[in-house]
């Protein structure tokens, strides 16, 4: 018989996994080589993630909205899969409010995290279970992560009355305001691209620029020398070869066709003002657009809403104005650190 | 705009089209393109940049492999041609997607690309047929898509091969509507005379034409071909090559060696046929080139050419986008196979799997990159 969980024990439950977490921080020197490892990130790009992009601290406020949003079912299984590694703290944070059943199947490309994680927080409630297969899931929730089609897929092979819980692929933009100090904003921007290679469904892809061309041409510029000064600090991890493919091809097409600046660990194309969007892989491409106004960037953004989980900008009044209503609104340099307050996409499902 | 050096162009790439029809050797298909090349970078500043960009000088070049091509994305975000806008007699439009504007493909004489388009459309569909016959197009009228050139290819296929006919009983799309009932009258019509049709359609038309009638046959006269282009673009239900097919061989009661796929796109002037029609033994899949153009398979990254037998994405090398890019780097997975002509076409290139959460850019945007019958 299941016992009632109060909002207190919920909320004591996720706040023993942060110091958990905070624990594996502490001592991230044995797990920074196999993070290393299975993300593809360098050994810089690990410390940046687990020191400066792990939520390990949260308002009571915070806390609250969380446990809300997870509410309540006999058993949780997460499935984690294609996520930046320190995800699946929330996503084990959010099913641990929801539950005192919580199992993780990890993902099998990038486990590490997911394993110290729950090994470390020797939680009873908590196992890992990396044979999980989903229709032996006869009751509660699955909690998955990941690709559409993987989401697809789970939700086609669930049993009837076990809700599935998708959180899928997305992106951020950022809107550079008409007043923004554009050195500010790129410097701030160059943060929330280098964050995990610009791999978050968070991750800002393209910069609208409000104004004209050239000042679009500015920020490029500055953008570009931002992403050349970080990556010293924090360089790229391993460009895999279809992603240079797809690199090369973009940095020809914006040849091309416009301007781009390619430096050690990025490319930042910028585009005809008036110009449709390209496809640019991840990986530190950042695409630059001039847009005119605010309604010309809603309009621009409207065809790609349903991706957009992020807005970050140095006018958040003005991000809010332009983005659709589901997306995270942040600061520049604060994309890829949103509260612990709930999922990170609030995307309807 | 040099329009002494481009006409000259143009007649240069004529002469391709002169021998090919007379059946002797094709002219030095390197030392047009690279002139061609030349001419591009000399007018197209994005073009002459992309060279610097590759370390290759223009003036240096002697084979047509050394050409940067241009990426196809190139065509929706800036204007590819060496000459003004208010130049352009023809000015095709590409597959429309949802985000933002479709590219353009403009042509300052458009008759070249018309010639060439011509002489290959009748080696590969229609050498056998001296005389006119029906043809039936399961796409919209000149009228109603100007800006397609797939329609604009379907006209000079209708004019040159066509027997006379309204528009109505040729172009069977109206908005989103298929005329079965004109269809089926012009089969009527050749049955009872007993001639042979040319059906020219897109595959979502073609899968539109199976839902339509259901269950039923429709049978075409002996001797009928089909040529099908195209992808389904979300139009249609998605069905297999060779299960349209053959459904399409069943349904028109011809064998499945008369329908003809065409593989060709608005970025280019060039097209490329299956064989089969002509050639008993030939699979589907395998296309012939013109003597015209190029298609080479190449490693994405490096873009290097690949050996016969390896699959890459296909460079497109085509002598009649005289005014344009003469090499065109398509997203299509292609293969030329050990020991025979043509090339094999495999499907698009899928976008990098993500190893992140990061959405692929290419998925949102999911336009193909062929023709399209799209209106708007």
């Amino acid at each position: 018989m299941r016992t009632e969980r109060t909002s207190a024990s919920r909320t004591s439950d996720v706040l023993r996994l942060l110091r958990t977490a905070r624990g594996i921080v502490e001592r991230r020197g044995a797990l920074t080589p196999a993070l290393v490892a299975s993300t593809g990130l360098s050994v810089a790009g690990v410390e940046l993630a687990l020191t400066k992009h792990l939520e390990l601290d949260a308002t009571n406020a915070e806390l609250a909205s969380l446990v809300r949003h997870a509410g309540d079912a006999k058993t949780v299984a997460v499935i984690l899969s294609s996520n930046v590694f320190v995800g699946a703290l929330r996503a084990i944070a959010i099913a641990r409010a929801a539950s005192e059943d919580v199992l993780v199947r990890p993902s099998r490309r990038d486990p590490a995290f997911a394993r110290a994680l729950v090994d470390a927080a020797d939680d009873p409630a908590i196992r890992l279970d990396e044979r999980f297969d989903v229709p032996s899931l006869p009751e509660g929730e699955i909690h998955v992560y990941g690709h559409d089609s993987t989401i697809a897929d789970v939700r086609a092979r669930a049993l009837p009355g076990v809700r599935v819980v998708g959180h899928g692929s997305g992106m951020g933009i950022a809107w550079i305001s008409g007043r923004a100090d554009l050195a500010s904003a790129a410097g701030d921007l160059a943060h929330d691209v280098v964050a995990f290679d610009q791999r978050g469904c968070l991750s800002p892809r393209i910069a609208l620029v409000e104004g004209p061309q050239n000042r679009t041409d500015r920020f490029g510029e500055l953008l570009h020398l931002a992403l050349d000064d970080l990556a010293r600090l924090v360089p790229r991890g391993v460009l895999p070869a279809e992603e240079r493919a797809e690199s090369e091809r973009y940095i020809a097409t914006m040849t091309y066709a416009s301007r781009v600046l390619v430096g050690r660990d990025h490319v930042v194309g910028v585009a005809p003002s008036g110009a449709p969007l390209v496809a640019s892989p991840s990986y530190r491409h950042v695409h630059v657009v001039a847009v005119p106004d605010e309604p010309s960037g809603s309009a621009f953004l409207a065809p790609i809403a349903s991706a957009l989980v992020a807005v970050g900008s140095d006018d958040l009044a003005a991000a809010r104005r332009i983005a659709p209503r589901w997306a995270r609104i942040g600061a520049l340099g604060f994309m890829q650190r949103p509260r612990l307050d709930g999922p990170v996409d609030l995307r309807p499902a | 705009m040099d329009s002494t050096r481009s006409s000259a162009l143009h007649a240069r790439a004529l002469t391709f089209v002169d021998a090919f029809e007379r059946g002797e050797p094709p002219p030095d298909f390197d030392r047009l393109a690279t002139d061609l090349a030349r001419y591009q970078a000399d007018h197209v500043p994005g073009f002459a940049r992309l060279c610097r960009a590759r370390g290759i000088d223009p003036a240096a070049l002697a084979h047509a492999n050394d050409i940067p091509p241009v990426p196809t994305d190139v065509f929706k975000l800036a204007r590819v041609a060496t000459f003004d806008p208010s130049e352009a007699r023809a000015s095709f439009r590409t597959s429309g997607t949802t985000v933002g504007a479709r590219g353009s493909h403009d042509m300052r004489d458009p008759s070249t690309y018309e010639t060439a388009a011509l002489a290959f459309g009748r080696h590969w569909l229609m050498r056998d047929i001296e005389e006119k016959i029906p043809v039936v197009v399961l796409g919209p009228s000149p009228a109603a898509a100007p800006d397609s050139s797939l329609v604009h290819m379907c006209k000079g296929f209708v004019d040159a091969f066509g027997e006379p006919a309204s528009t109505s009983e040729t172009w069977l799309v109206d908005g989103e509507i298929l005329d079965v009932s004109s269809f089926d009258s012009r089969v009527a019509n050749a049955l009872a005379l007993d001639k042979p049709i040319l059906v020219l359609a897109t595959s979502f038309a073609l899968v539109h034409f199976l839902d339509a009638i259901g269950d039923a046959t429709f049978e075409l006269p002996r001797g009928s071909r089909v040529m099908q282009t195209g992808g389904f673009k979300g139009k249609s239900r998605e069905v297999s090559a060779g299960e349209l097919r053959s459904e399409l061989s069943r349904v028109f009661a011809i064998p499945e060696r008369s329908i003809v796929a065409e593989y060709g796109m608005t970025e280019l002037s060039s097209q490329f046929y299956e064989r089969t029609l002509f050639e008993i033994d030939a699979p589907h899949s395998l296309y012939a080139e013109p003597p015209w153009a190029r298609v080479v398979p190449v490693d994405p990254e490096t873009l290097a050419p690949l050996p016969d037998g390896e699959t890459g994405i296909a460079k497109v090398i085509d002598l009649m986008n005289v005014d344009s890019a003469v090499v065109v780097l398509t997203q299509d997975r292609v293969r030329r196979p050990v020991g025979r002509g043509g090339f094999e076409l495999l499907g698009r290139l899928p976008g990098a799997p993500s190893r992140g959460c990061s959405i692929a850019i290419d998925e949102l945007l999911g336009g193909a990159k062929t023709r399209s019958l799209d209106v708007n």
